[in-house]
């Protein structure tokens, strides 16, 4: 398979295949304390304590991290638990 | 002093009666803030508001639009980042659900935060921290606190509730981690 060379913000223009990973990203913000996010990130996603502190470090020094892949309709059940929690979160297919 | 203190599956706060008083004022503001996203006008139609808390409860029905007001869109944030057409699609399927559920969180803070001595179940407790967290992102961007080291602009009264919210927040999560603690031993 050729490798697109898109610019990153255009790939959710690509042609959507059935078996196409989707990735659930949350955002860093100014507002959550970081143990909070951590706190949510074992909560919900049942992530060990130095997985849900690697993903919180992440988000807060890089702005934003993958915190989980799958299928679209998961990815959107998670964003929509991730507002629940007053995370910043969003889909968008995989990029990797 | 600590505000919260938990004794087996229950979590005690100790709040002043004008802090008590504070938070539920807040968590009401909350609710119509909320409200307004809801469509419901309240002594409007009958009608519409019980096919409107009908699509809530199925967690179906919302808005096509992202929210204008800068802390509506922040508690009520798009799905996706770069493709308006989905995030809409996502938002009219799913909006007033969560909508409802926020305002369900503040409800319980309003009910609870009134009782002496203010006793949290585990239910409770994540309803109060999820609504904490609701009410510091809507501050915050009242406050335009926009980006790491933002110390905001604005009401200092303002900006000493927004920090006195955040320690309530650490402080009940550090209780609900100790209580979680004490069921793994």
């Amino acid at each position: 398979m050729p490798i697109p060379t898109l610019e990153r913000d255009t790939f959710l223009e690509t042609a959507e295949l059935p078996d196409t990973p989707w990735v659930t990203i949350v955002w860093n913000d100014p507002v959550n304390l970081q143990s909070y996010v951590s706190y949510v990130f074992r909560s919900y996603f049942g992530h060990p304590r130095p997985e849900a502190e690697r993903l919180m470090l992440l988000v807060h020094n890089e702005g934003r991290a993958v915190v989980a892949s799958g299928g679209r309709e998961e990815m959107e059940r998670h964003v929509e638990a991730m507002h629940d929690f007053g995370l910043w979160a969003t889909l968008a297919k995989d990029e990797s | 002093m600590i505000p919260f203190e938990h004794s087996g599956p229950v979590i005690t706060a100790r709040l002043q009666s004008f802090e008590a008083e504070l938070l539920g004022d807040l968590a009401g503001q909350l609710i119509v803030l909320l409200g307004d996203r809801t469509g419901v006008e309240p002594g409007g139609d009958p009608e519409q508001a019980a096919t409107a808390a009908l699509l809530a409860q199925l967690g179906i029905g919302g808005s096509e639009s992202a929210p204008l007001d800068p802390a509506l869109a922040r508690l009520l944030p798009d799905a996706y980042r770069n493709d308006d057409a989905a995030s809409t699609e996502h938002r009219r399927l799913t909006e007033l659900g969560l909508v409802d559920r926020k305002i369900a969180n503040a409800n319980i803070v309003v009910a609870t935060v009134a009782t002496d001595p203010v006793e949290l179940d585990e239910q409770s407790a994540q309803s109060w921290l999820r609504t904490l967290t609701d009410l510091r992102l809507t501050l915050a961007a009242r406050l335009h606190i926009e980006e790491d080291g933002d110390d905001g602009t604005g009401d200092q009264a303002m900006l000493d509730v927004y920090d006195w919210l955040g320690y309530l927040q650490g402080t009940l999560l550090d209780e609900i981690e100790r209580m979680k603690g004490d069921h793994e031993l």
